[in-house]
């Protein structure tokens, strides 16, 4: 077997289809044309309104082996992809290939679907139980496939997947589909992770419990793309979208490594007038945008614009003044809905203005520097962010890939030890997003250096800030708890994690003991 | 030592361990690891050190952890062997030292002292990256009765192994007549730089305690003499602080506890009612020549609050403070840094005493004002702790 350029052992086909091995960052030439939907029209007072679900799944044709695509905007609150698999169940359809953004703890009930072939395929990220599920192998047709935010949107806007039936959650449309989810009764913030489905998918669906008189404003969705608007009691639960904490850990170890990573990109010269910067909700992301915004009022330095996960913290910043614009393509709190509805500086942003690698401009390729977390790190600098130490695959790519390609500074934060389990591995059990496009490693015990960043070490030991090698944190962490065994993995593959042009970065086997 | 009965030790809490002890026949091991399979060997291998060491050759060994380090699994077994035997020379004896550690200074930077629960083995995982001047590994206040023996244990693995860095390191004992012998006797074995007493009323108590700390330093081989924090949180003490600071030459440094102090006194817990204990404290350290520590400050969320207490704490002439997490120590370690203006003026001060000498002057004087011993060594004292501080102090010191 060929090893790709993140040195991963690549299958040449999965499931008889071809792989094509990770190159590089940035190696890909992209070749072809943009792929559409079918050309439609519609004439003046057609109705697109359908009272029920169930007739909109009827109407559209769907059938046996056709793929339906889902955006995740309300996150671990997510009602639609379980309706609309129960719904296709009792029509008897099967063999469905799920494209969802993401699935969440919530969607465990998808587990009995998937065990009567109501579902065989899924292509997107699978954070908790289905995930899990997935890793014992044997129980989907053909293996998962992760993309990251970016890849996701290019593999629609190519036609590396044909959506048949796209679904699109809105908690806020008229009658002629123009949707958002920033209105209506339960709103969850940003939708436009389903932008490029409506584009692209051969029938539409807006899905909402909340109709209302044309025109809805904004039309993050627009009518032109959208066949039908489906009415159900409930389009989602709001209180799902909300991530970890709402209020900045206490966590000693998070507090120091998120105040050691920004002391780094301090004493890096990136905290400066005009900066871009991303930071997630996590807690160590998020304490690290408390301390950020504390040195910037104190430095007088305000920043051009943050991209989210967004949270009330970056509303804050952007309230305060400490920010000029947010680019929002997620929502994680009430407070950044809010935030949307009533600032304009506050912008809505889609996965291909976000991080699109066949495009001529991806917001994070202006970014300075970003936090970003990971469940491993190995001595190369690959990141793991799918799988835990034990093989299973527990977590999406989201925007991993794409912000640590395209900051100037990727920092990657993490405890040299969870639970028990050292972080800082030779090798990563699953590379997501390769050591060339990291930069900083940041842990409790000390800041590793990437070695192709001579100067941004010799920038962090003039700050006086702990400048160690990988290995010695590693040798660190493993004096306390040992290596541990590794899974002994064997050929079944059941997951390919793409990097985000497509290429195959690394593939998930089935776990068939311990070394 | 024999396993004479069951026992446990420990707790189902994250990166702690619940560890069984029953009496043989044989030797058995458990391992559920929450990890699965990854680590149960390597948890194996820990508890037969552990029972090797203790000579304990039957014995039915069960662990349940939930994501416990090598060192936490090996205190909690010894912990259930404790309470299965009854004690005894063996609970006594020093850990092998996992990593080479110096003594400290008399004199070295204390600006603050961060207490940590002797028996919390989630906060103890990371207590050696916090950083703080003085590390305080707590087996009083923060103990329950009932779990003291099981601290002891936990603390002096912890003391042994983890690798602390520029933090000197001190464990506060219970008062000698209540567990604070024993304490010693078991966490002295892990090398502490210092010993904290609390409650301290009598420079009786710490005469002995220094007669201890001599037997058990001789008895343990420590290559240093372990230091004394004596802890005034009494009326009591505030009245007899001079004669403990003066009681043994180990007295490093006098540390105020005002929540004891406020109760018994039946005063607020404001400034100005703690003003006289708090300088009494101070003045009576410093007539020994040790360093004075101020009392922690409770309300963590307030920043602010803390370092507007720490600049009235440096005012008064306290070294440090107590804090009680983490977050507190760069606030506190900013507010006792000289400020720039004392800075230039200590140059100045400095600069102008050795021109005075160089023209064979008597008495120099600095910005109009005569400067004589007391204030030249003021001014040196802080260029060296600015110095220390890693400020930008020029070729002046």
């Amino acid at each position: 077997m060929p090893l790709n350029a993140a040195g991963q052992d690549i299958p040449e086909t999965v499931a008889g289809r071809p792989l094509r091995p990770f190159q590089g960052a940035f190696a890909t030439v992209p070749q072809g044309r943009k792929y559409g939907g079918p050309l439609k029209t519609c004439r003046p007072g057609a109705n697109k309104v359908v009272p029920s679900l169930e007739e909109a799944i009827r109407n559209s044709g769907l059938s046996d082996g056709m793929t339906i695509s889902f955006h995740h905007s309300f996150r671990n609150g997510d009602l639609l992809v379980l309706k609309v698999v129960e719904i296709c169940d009792r029509l008897g359809i099967r063999d469905l290939r799920l494209y969802p953004t993401a699935l969440f703890p919530c969607h465990e009930g998808l587990i009995p679907y998937i065990e009567k072939d109501v579902v065989t395929r899924i292509e997107g990220s699978m954070n908790g139980p289905v995930g899990a599920f997935v890793s014992q192998g044997g129980k989907l047709a053909e293996p998962a496939v992760l993309r990251s935010h970016g890849g996701r949107w290019r593999a629609a806007e190519c036609g590396e997947v044909v959506i048949d039936v796209a679904f699109i959650a809105a908690p806020c449309s008229d009658p002629h589909g123009n949707a958002n989810g920033l209105f209506g009764s339960n709103p969850c913030g940003p939708i436009s992770f389903s932008v490029i489905d409506s584009w692209v998918a051969e029938h539409v669906i807006v899905v909402t419990d909340s109709l209302v008189p044309y025109p809805a404003i904004p039309p993050e969705i627009e009518q032109g793309y959208v066949d039908q608007v489906a009415l159900v009691d409930r389009v989602g639960d709001p209180t799902g979208i909300v991530s970890g904490t709402l209020r900045v850990t206490r966590s000693p170890t998070q507090l120091r490594i998120a105040r050691l990573a920004v002391d780094a990109v301090l004493a890096a010269g990136l905290v400066r007038e005009g900066m871009g910067f991303q930071a997630g909700a996590g807690g160590i992301s998020l304490a690290a945008t408390d301390f950020l915004a504390r040195e910037m009022k104190r430095h007088g330095v305000k920043a051009a614009f943050a991209i989210g996960g967004v949270t009330r913290f970056l509303v804050d910043m952007l309230r305060e003044g400490l920010v000029e614009v947010i680019l929002d393509g997620q929502a994680f709190d009430p407070e950044s809905i809010t935030s949307l509805r009533e600032d304009t500086r506050h912008q809505i942003i889609t996965p291909g203005f976000y991080a699109d690698y066949n495009s001529l401009g991806c917001a994070t390729y202006m970014l300075d520097f970003a936090f970003l977390g990971g469940t491993e790190v190995d001595l190369e600098f690959n990141v793991n962010v799918n799988t835990h130490s034990d093989g299973q695959l527990l977590h999406g790519i989201g925007g991993h890939q794409d912000v640590a390609a395209g900051a100037k500074v990727t920092v990657i934060t993490i405890p040299t030890i969870r639970g028990r389990i050292p972080t800082i591995r030779e090798r990563v059990t699953t590379v997501t997003t390769p050591g060339e496009v990291v930069d900083l490693v940041v842990t409790e015990r000390g800041v590793a250096v990437n070695p192709r960043r001579p100067e941004l070490a010799e920038d962090l030991r003039r700050a006086g800030l702990p400048v160690k090698s990988l290995e010695e944190l590693r040798a660190e962490a493993e004096r306390l708890v040992g290596e541990g065994k590794s899974p002994l993995f064997g050929d079944e593959v059941v997951a390919v994690i793409q990097w985000r042009d497509g290429t195959v970065i690394d593939v998930v086997r089935k776990v068939e003991g311990w070394a | 030592m024999e396993v004479l009965r069951e026992a446990r030790c420990g707790s189902e809490d994250r990166s702690d361990a619940l560890v069984a002890v029953r009496p043989g026949p044989g030797l058995r091991i458990e391992v559920s690891s929450k990890t699965g399979p990854m680590f149960a060997e390597r948890i194996r291998e820990v508890v037969e050190e552990v029972l090797g060491r203790y000579g304990v050759a039957e014995a039915e060994v069960e662990v349940r952890e939930q994501g416990a380090y090598d060192h936490v699994i090996a205190a909690r077994l010894e912990g259930a062997l404790y309470r299965a035997g009854g004690g005894g020379e063996a609970f006594h004896r020093p850990l092998e030292p996992a990593t080479p550690r110096q003594g400290t200074p008399r004199d070295r930077l204390r600006r603050t002292r961060l207490y940590v629960p002797g028996n919390n083995a989630r906060l103890l995982a990371f207590c050696d990256t916090f950083g703080p001047d003085c590390l305080l590994l707590d087996l009083e206040d923060a103990v329950p009765p009932e779990e003291k023996d099981a601290a002891r244990f936990l603390v002096r693995q912890v003391l042994a192994t983890l690798e602390f860095g520029d933090t000197e390191l001190w464990v506060r004992i219970n008062p000698l007549d209540r567990g604070g012998e024993e304490d010693l006797r078991v966490v002295l074995g892990g090398r502490p730089h210092g010993v904290c007493l609390p409650k301290a009323e009598t420079p009786v108590e710490i005469t002995r305690l220094a007669g201890l700390l001599y037997e058990l330093e001789g008895r343990y081989g420590l290559p240093w003499r372990v230091w004394v924090m004596p802890i005034i949180e009494s009326p009591k003490g505030v009245a007899q602080a001079a004669e403990i600071a003066q009681a043994s030459e180990r007295v490093v440094c006098l540390a105020f506890g005002a929540e004891d102090y406020t109760r018994e006194v039946g005063c607020s817990r404001d400034w100005e009612a703690l003003l006289w204990a708090r300088s009494q404290l101070v003045a009576a350290a410093k007539a020994a020549g040790v360093q004075a520590s101020d009392t922690v400050y409770a309300a963590l969320e307030d920043e602010a609050g803390l370092r507007e207490e720490v600049r009235r704490a440096k005012a008064l002439g306290f070294d440090g403070k107590g804090v009680i997490h983490p977050l507190q120590i760069g606030p506190v370690h900013e507010e006792f840094a000289p400020t720039p203006e004392e800075v230039r003026w200590a140059k100045g001060v400095v600069q102008a005493a050795a021109e005075a000498q160089a023209q064979g002057k008597g008495a120099a004087t600095y910005e109009g004002k005569m400067v004589d011993r007391p204030v030249l060594e003021r001014a040196k004292r802080l260029l060296a702790l600015a110095k220390v501080m890693k400020l930008e102090v020029g070729d002046a010191s």
